[in-house]
């Protein structure tokens, strides 16, 4: 009796642990998604989700267990992103940090990260105070506001119609806007490009009515403007700029690209707008060509580069995790660094030494978009490609 | 003409521009408030409102000019449903009480307005002869910026012919300053009330429509204009309409010269001068502002 007893005792055990084990086994790895499902860049952060589900999509499981994201609405306030992240982390258990748009965001993240002890890797903070800003902390997405101000400074150097300008600076007030605006004059003077404002202008986020900051460059007697704004204000910016019959008088370089639902909405007003960019429907290589596709199939919207820079963002991270082998955050950062992914825009290398992505770019011009399968009447055509080592920084 | 000219033509015309668009919502805003003592949070989503079903009719094939007068009606109905399912109930209770009230129905039409027509901008497609640029006094201006100033004017004027000549407009200027008055001579002070609220989220439908194709469409117009008339209705005085009038010209010019002139502190100018005024007039500018 004591032995069949002892059988079953051992036998119940057995199972239990192996059922738990199986439980462990089915535990999804967690994965905190911080987007702007609110305010001002709504549509960019709905972009942005999308890139991140598809890519969760397509990679399917890592480590054999299912990809869970948890996806929380920054409202692009910093605060707010914060104590979201807080809730991701403590609360849901999410093994790492993936999105966030806007510098500002992405620095209050960045400062906080020592608290969290969780891997973040930014999509859409473009700033240069990101370089080897902390260990867990990572960038793979939208180019970087000196690899932007490279684009467009070779660009216009490499355009004698574009060279002779003198430019006027114009910018969203808040930490990215004048990152771009700053690192876009320092290098245009490198090169001899003429900056009309040295102090150039910041204008507030809210902006609606840009008369008064076009009677300026009216009156300044500029024939080129460089504007460092949230992507979906470009599009109204060029509106006006339209309205009191500038463009094509005033050419516009943009320092990000402006989202192709936006351009959509501006119409021919938009033709004209210069500017580098990680990617555009126009890239015509067989990996865009098939993501696009594929993005187009899921989503029936005109693929953006918000939702690319995120789909490669999220595949860097979700490779790094099973290279990792595990999901602590130490060795999820240690597999970051280093890490490369082929997606859209061609191979995407995260630098082992300052966590910032490496990779080529594209400089685009918006035009009347040609017969396509999106229905899209803009494009951003593609002028020339940058390879990595051209933009930089060296490592 | 020198260019120096030609700008400060520029700056004069954007000035009257913004003043305005400012004047048209913060005219709905003090008729609300002046008549039935209702801070309406919510006048900002009913501008935004304005906008888009101004764009919807638009992109629909209708001409701009009839969706320039059904818009404010639509929205005057909108108004209306609000004004007998939500203010009415709580006509008899505290200011504060509407004033919450309004605040939620703010966010809520805000949420509507994403949920019909999403987050991306839209742009109201005008005729092709206000399109262009016209020529005056030696800068070249944007038609339909112009054609603002007309279509303002024409609101104002039809506004002023309403409250001084027709029955309607004399019983809502004596509701306004002696309700027992009005309610003594038979009146029913709730359709005053109701009338009242109409025509101020009428006036918002006609204002968003009117600034849509001036800067853009999107979900968050609405709040920050809100700001922008309440800004106006305090430094003219709450619920005086002609305080209204003086203090929307007086913060486009403001707004504009100090865009143009010190870029960064614009906005900061404007509030500190709303400041200085509520300090040392709290009754607005010309001293008729109304408090509960």
């Amino acid at each position: 009796m004591k032995k069949i007893v002892t059988i079953s005792l051992s036998l119940m055990m057995a199972f239990v642990l192996m059922s738990s084990q199986q439980v462990f086994a089915k535990d999804p790895v967690k994965i905190g998604v911080l987007v702007p499902l609110t305010g001002i860049v709504a549509q960019g952060g709905l972009e942005m989700k999308m890139g991140i589900e598809m890519a969760a999509e397509e990679k399917g499981t890592i480590l054999g267990r299912d990809i869970k994201l948890y996806v929380e609405d920054t409202q692009v306030k910093p605060p707010i992103a914060v104590s979201k992240a807080e809730k991701l982390v403590y609360k849901d258990g999410c093994k790492a940090l993936i999105g966030v748009f806007s510098s500002g965001v992405g620095l209050a993240l960045a400062s906080n990260i020592d608290k969290l002890k969780v891997p973040f890797l930014s999509t859409h903070v473009m700033t240069t105070e990101f370089y080897g800003i902390h260990p867990l902390v990572f960038r793979s997405g939208q180019l970087a506001n000196d690899q932007t101000a490279v684009g467009n400074v070779k660009g216009i150097m490499a355009r004698p119609d574009l060279k002779e300008k003198t430019y006027y600076v114009l910018v969203h007030d808040y930490a990215w806007g004048h990152d771009a605006g700053q690192r876009f004059i320092d290098l245009a003077k490198e090169n001899g490009i003429k900056i009309y404002n040295e102090e150039y202008d910041r204008a507030p986020i809210a902006t609606k009515d840009w008369s008064s900051y076009i009677s300026k460059i009216k009156a300044s007697g500029v024939d080129g403007v460089y504007i460092a704004f949230i992507t979906n204000v470009i599009p109204v910016f060029a509106k006006q700029m339209s309205d009191f019959g500038l463009q094509g008088k005033v050419k516009t370089i943009s320092a990000a690209a402006p989202g192709p639902l936006e351009l959509e909405a501006g119409g021919e007003a938009c033709f004209g707008i210069f500017g580098a960019s990680d990617w555009s429907w126009d890239v015509d290589t067989p990996a865009s060509n098939k993501w696009e596709m594929a993005f187009w199939e899921k989503y029936k919207t005109i693929p953006s580069d918000a939702a690319a820079h995120s789909y490669v963002g999220a595949m860097n991270l979700f490779n790094a995790i099973e290279k990792a082998g595990s999901t602590d955050a130490q060795a999820i950062a240690q597999a970051l660094k280093g890490i490369s992914f082929d997606g859209p825009y061609g191979n995407v290398r995260i630098s082992a030494k300052d966590n910032c992505m490496r990779n080529s770019a594209v400089l685009t011009e918006t035009m009347a978009a040609p017969e396509n399968p999106f229905g899209a009447k803009v494009t951003m055509k593609v002028l020339h490609t940058f390879t990595a080592e051209e933009l930089g920084p060296p490592e | 003409m020198s260019g120096t000219f030609s700008i400060a033509i520029d700056l004069l015309l954007n000035s009257l521009v913004l003043s305005g668009v400012f004047l048209i919502v913060a005219m709905g805003l003090n008729i609300i408030y002046g008549l039935s003592r209702i801070m309406n949070m919510s006048h900002g989503a009913l501008y935004a409102v304005g906008a888009y079903i101004g764009y919807s009719l638009v992109a629909t094939g209708v001409n701009y000019f009839a969706a320039l007068i059904i818009t404010p009606i639509l929205v005057g109905i909108i108004g209306l449903l609000i004004e007998r399912t939500i203010i009415l109930p709580m006509r008899k209770r505290s200011m504060v009480y509407t004033l919450i009230l309004t605040y939620g129905l703010m966010f809520f039409l805000d949420g509507m307005i994403k949920h019909i027509w999403g987050n991306r901008p839209r742009f109201i497609e005008l005729p092709e002869f206000m399109q262009g640029m016209i020529s005056i006094l030696g800068t070249q201006y944007p038609v339909y910026r112009l054609m603002t100033l007309f279509m303002i004017a024409a609101i104002m004027i039809a506004l002023m012919l309403l409250l001084s000549k027709t029955k309607a407009g004399i019983i809502m200027r004596a509701a306004s300053t002696i309700p027992e008055m009005v309610s003594c001579m038979g009146i029913n002070m709730s359709y005053v009330h109701m009338g009242a609220f109409m025509l101020g989220c009428a006036m918002a439908g006609a204002a968003g429509i009117i600034a849509g194709p001036l800067t853009t469409i999107d979900p968050l117009m609405g709040g920050e204009m809100l700001i922008s008339s309440f800004v106006v209705v305090v430094i003219g005085g709450l619920g005086s309409l002609r305080g209204a009038v003086i203090a929307a010209i007086l913060i486009g010019f403001v707004q504009t010269f100090t865009e143009f002139f010190i870029t960064d502190l614009a906005m900061v100018i404007v509030f500190i001068m709303m400041a200085v005024i509520l300090a040392f007039m709290p009754r607005g500018l010309l001293g008729e502002g109304k408090f509960e």
